[in-house]
């Protein structure tokens, strides 16, 4: 009887114990499954994290496949911006050349300075040209005369056989200073051939010239305008 | 006195389980398997007992030991890739079902033969009930 009493008492224990294991594991395990987030990463079963794995990583190839092609493009274009600047510049400096070759940009550097003034005869336009001329011929880059630049279109007229003008409507009077830049050996070798030389030749004329070697003339720009109102450029026939 | 020692156990464990603090989900698939281990020793263990075959040491045994070896089962499923823990399941999950078939039909039995013999049978049945649970 006794024996029997404490097999029940340590069956109920036993049992008791197993209940309170099940029932404290069943809830421990409802209360994970509850307050779980499915949807957090940390939570989320292998597959699914291998699958949205494999889906950023394809996501990724493909931007970065993007990546790619955008960064060639804008090369691309860096390139293209590159020529045309290389362009560009070769333009501009083809166009500052014309200029200068034009008499449009003010310069400077080696030449002589040829003042003319009126002695016992005045000095007339002629003789002016004969100077340009023998300027020119003597390989002058640039030429002014009393400041006014001498062009290709210039002209050194007489009026009236009183006064001088250049360039239009320029009136100039003795002395007359022209300033040519150019190799200045030459230039004063050709001015001051014996006899048939220009200073020589007018000397003898009775008109005082001056011939001065400078290391640097300072020639202006033309200040005129330069326009083609009646000429215009021969189109290719086909 | 058993049924006693159940609802306060019962009610321990409630109190236990509600205080104590979540796992991490990572396990929550072993306990998930164990539970469903014991649960089948739990329905086992009323089936023999209704069989009046019960044993402590057999019901302890393959309580604790059902959970254990099925937590194990489904780690090496896990080592070896192959989902263990559904054959596990299916096993458990099928025993419980036959478990509870065979405790139906017994009271379900009992019900109908107490229906039919309302005098003698039952009086007799019912001592040798209550002798067979006095036995365990």
């Amino acid at each position: 009887m006794n024996k029997e009493k404490v097999n029940k008492i340590v069956l109920s224990v036993i049992i008791a114990l197993i209940c309170v294991v099940l029932i404290a594991t069943i809830l421990v395990q409802f209360k994970t499954v509850e307050e779980t987030d499915v949807t957090a990463i940390e939570t989320m079963r292998e597959a699914e994290l291998r699958t949205s794995l494999s889906e950023w990583k394809s996501k990724y190839n493909e931007v970065s496949e993007q990546l790619q092609e955008t960064t060639n493009r804008i090369s691309e274009y860096e390139e293209k911006t590159n020529n045309e600047q290389e362009t560009k510049n070769i333009v501009e400096s083809e166009l500052a050349q014309t200029n200068m070759i034009l008499g449009k940009t003010d310069v400077k550097g080696p030449g002589v300075i040829v003042t003319l003034e009126d002695g016992e005869k005045e000095v007339v336009a002629s003789y002016l040209v004969d100077l340009v001329n023998e300027l020119k011929y003597a390989g002058a880059e640039a030429i002014s005369i009393n400041g006014s630049r001498i062009i290709n279109t210039s002209e050194i007229a007489e009026i009236n056989n009183s006064y001088i003008i250049i360039n239009g409507a320029k009136r100039i009077a003795s002395p007359y200073e022209v300033k040519a830049i150019g190799d200045q050996t030459y230039l004063s070798s050709i001015l001051t051939l014996k006899d048939s030389g220009f200073i020589d030749k007018y000397t003898s004329d009775g008109i005082i010239v001056r011939l001065d070697q400078k290391r640097e003339v300072q020639i202006p720009k033309y200040e005129g305008e330069m326009e083609f109102n009646y000429a215009y450029e021969k189109e290719d026939e086909e | 006195m058993v049924l006693i020692a159940i609802i306060i156990g019962c009610l321990i464990g409630a109190i236990i389980g509600i205080y104590a603090p979540i796992i991490p989900y990572t396990y929550s698939g072993y306990l998930a398997i164990a539970i469903i281990a014991a649960l089948d020793s739990v329905f086992g263990g009323i089936n023999s007992l209704l069989k009046k075959n019960f044993d402590l040491k057999i019901f302890v045994t393959g309580f604790f030991g059902n959970a254990i070896l099925s937590i194990l089962l489904t780690i090496l499923g896990q080592k070896l890739n192959v989902d263990i823990y559904l054959a596990a399941i299916v096993v458990f999950v099928g025993r419980m079902f036959n478990n509870l078939a065979s405790i139906r039909r017994y009271y379900l039995d009992k019900w109908t033969n107490r229906k039919r013999t309302k005098t003698e049978v039952e009086t007799e049945k019912a001592t040798e009930q209550l002798e067979g649970e006095n036995k365990k």
